[in-house]
């Protein structure tokens, strides 16, 4: 009851006219961005970030909520209309919403059902962010430098694991990632390391212009390769809201499935390393041990509401150990966080107690995102396919101009386009190679948080490593990182022996 | 896709980052402190660790790239830092805005050979969210360049 009244002072701090309209402008562009083939949450969410220096650090982080909750439901346009997902989420949205969009020629209902699932799923999952985010804080409370040590390690092997095929590149990445953070000024002493004795690089290497390189950048270069791709969707009919409406019997079919997704993935999205792609992937294996009206992957509405729930649910629910713990579940998440300490503002146990205002109205401005981001995803419906269609070759110089100007808006300086420019282009040879550059950003943004909680973990033991292993959580936590490096030796040994059987 | 199983630069990244390991954790070594008997871990503790499992797990990498097929980049991906490249050293004569509509104009009008109206009018509706957003709501003072510079003095 207590978090419900929380709630509403956060509304209030969300009702004012600057925040609702910032909210929608972080709607609108989180959708738009979201919806274009080729760009993504995370390359959309890093190269909107400079639009929030604008305002105050509330209004700024109400708009970064806006804008990552909103790509979210963007992603899944492409995969409908074009079988191309917009973000790795939408993966699996494309089984069932291309073959509904084309073979059962019925797409307005297929990015209907995609917009409600999204909307309840997401709705569940912040009801759920209401009364965990508070108790996970209040978990985190109980957490020393050894506890969060040790979660902060699983956060980013578990990540490191989780993306691209190869987990070795994905530590290896994490590793630099760590290192590229630690460059600058020690973060408990002050003294300055690793500057090579460049004025610049005293403050280290800045957040924004980092994220748009690696992130936007590197996706520029990337995108020349499919420039010349036709993304034209075949469509008989035009789109439009009327045309696109769900019958009674279809809200019916919709809802069993969102709902069970929505809460799956709200569990999954509060997992750290989880996020919305693994939320969406379970969400539709657990469609499959229930019964669907279509069979699955021909076209079922079931399909197209299970995935999309569970994924905006798990975008809602990976809130809970962001604020609580200060841990991000995905890149996107990471970015965003980076985006709260840009602001000030650290995330974990405390952030509830010492900014309830800031916490509370974070949450609210979900809310709203959620509303007014299903209200515009229904009204753009007969516009979409002129955003889906814009061509990759004039998106190359677009996003290009955009990374620059960004960059050099973050400090002024040209020394931030250069970072943006060389971390684009390392970020893009290291994705050509098969590494991805989403554990970098998420172990750059933790670095100095595992850092300082290290130390002190040390400090306190006296140089002695029992630490992790005495009190129950860290242990837990400790087993929980040995069977996440083990895992996958194991399973590599395991197949190994298997073939030289068979 | 060319599978050959040469040195290339999927071999040189393990190589790379084994190398950045290693610097990280001399330089923590030798200049910023590893542990003291009673401040406990110095500023060149966690580095010098993560340099450590960095260099081992690179080394792991490496071995692992040898079975990798080599995916080589094609010339026409670099364009874009080419044409980045181009806005930076042009910002420093002719000034940002400058620079970012001629590599507007001759990227669309001249390598992807739009038409005029095209080039145009991609180019307006950039260059004002440009000046709309970034130079009048966020107020950024875009570098003018040497030669606007020397008008103003």
């Amino acid at each position: 009851m207590e978090n419900l009244l929380l709630l509403l002072d956060g509304f209030q701090v969300v009702f004012t006219l600057q925040n609702v309209l910032v909210t929608l402008l972080g709607a609108v562009l989180g959708l738009i961005v979201g919806a274009m083939p080729g760009v993504g949450s995370l390359a959309g969410v890093a190269l909107l970030l400079p639009l929030t220096y604008r305002f105050n650090p509330t209004t700024a982080i109400i708009m970064l909520g806006a804008l990552y909750y909103s790509n979210m439901y963007g992603g899944s346009f492409s995969a409908i209309l074009l079988n191309i997902p917009g973000d790795t989420p939408a993966v699996m949205t494309a089984l069932d919403g291309y073959p509904m969009a084309m073979k059962r020629k019925r797409p307005g209902q297929a990015l209907f059902t995609s917009n409600i699932s999204s909307f309840v799923g997401g709705l569940i999952g912040m009801l759920i962010l209401t009364f965990m985010g508070p108790a996970l804080a209040d978990l985190g409370l109980k957490f020393g430098p050894a506890e969060m040590t040790a979660l902060l390690l699983v956060a980013m092997t578990s990540i490191g694991w989780l993306v691209g095929k190869n987990p070795t590149k994905g530590v290896v990445l994490t590793l630099v990632g760590i290192l590229i953070a630690t460059m600058g000024m020690d973060t408990l002493t002050g003294s300055p390391r690793y500057n090579f004795g460049n004025m610049y690089l005293l403050g280290g290497i800045p957040f924004t212009p980092f994220v748009i390189g690696s992130v936007g950048f590197a996706q520029v270069l990337k995108l020349v390769s499919e420039k010349n791709n036709k993304v034209e969707p075949h469509l008989e009919e035009k789109l439009t809201i009327k045309g696109s409406l769900l019958t009674r019997h279809e809200l019916r079919r919709l809802l069993p499935p969102a709902l069970r997704s929505g809460f799956l993935g709200t569990f999954v999205g509060v997992l750290p390393g989880a996020g919305a792609t693994t939320g969406s992937f379970l969400g539709y294996a657990l469609q499959k041990s229930f019964k669907s009206e279509e069979e699955l992957g021909t076209g079922a509405i079931e399909g197209v509401a299970a995935c999309e729930a569970a994924n905006n649910a798990a975008a809602a629910g990976s809130f809970a150990p962001l604020l609580a713990l200060g841990i991000p579940g995905s890149g996107t998440g990471a970015v965003l966080l980076g985006g709260l300490m840009m602001w000030g503002l650290n995330p974990g146990p405390l952030l509830f107690s010492t900014q309830p205002d800031f916490c509370w109205g974070l949450i609210s401005s979900l809310f709203l995102a959620n509303l007014l981001t299903l209200m515009i995803a229904l009204l753009i419906i007969p516009f979409l396919i002129k955003i889906l269609t814009v061509p990759i070759k004039l998106m190359i110089p677009a996003i290009t101009v955009i990374c620059i100007v960004g960059a050099y808006s973050t400090s002024n300086s040209m020394y931030g386009v250069l970072v943006m420019f060389v971390s684009g282009v390392l970020g893009f040879v290291l994705d050509r190679n098969g590494y991805s550059t989403a554990p970098m950003l998420l172990s750059f943004v933790l670095a100095p948080l595992l850092e300082s909680n290290m130390r002190k973990a040390f400090i306190i033991s006296r140089g002695s490593i029992g630490i992790f292993f005495e009190k129950p959580i860290s242990l837990v936590l400790m087993l929980i990182l040995f069977a996440i490096i083990l895992t996958p030796i194991v399973r590599g040994v395991v197949t190994k022996i298997q073939g030289s059987r068979g | 896709m060319d599978t050959k199983k040469s040195f290339g630069v999927r071999t040189l990244i393990p190589i790379l980052t084994a190398v950045v390991g290693i610097v990280f954790l001399l330089l923590g070594l030798t200049q910023y402190g590893f542990w003291h008997e009673l401040r406990g871990p110095l500023p060149g503790f966690f580095p010098t660790l993560v340099g450590i499992v960095l260099v081992i797990i690179s080394a792991l990498a490496l071995f692992q790239s040898f079975r990798d097929p080599a995916r080589p980049v094609p010339m026409e991906n670099w364009l874009p830092a080419v044409g980045a490249l181009g806005i930076i050293l042009g910002t420093l004569v002719f000034g940002m805005l400058f620079s970012i509509i001629a590599f507007l104009i001759i990227w669309i009008r001249y390598y992807e050979k739009y038409s005029w109206k095209t080039t145009i009018t991609t180019t307006l509706i950039l260059v004002a969210i440009v000046v709309g957003v970034f130079m009048f709501w966020l107020q950024v003072p875009f570098p003018k360049g040497l030669i606007l510079d020397a008008f103003a003095y």
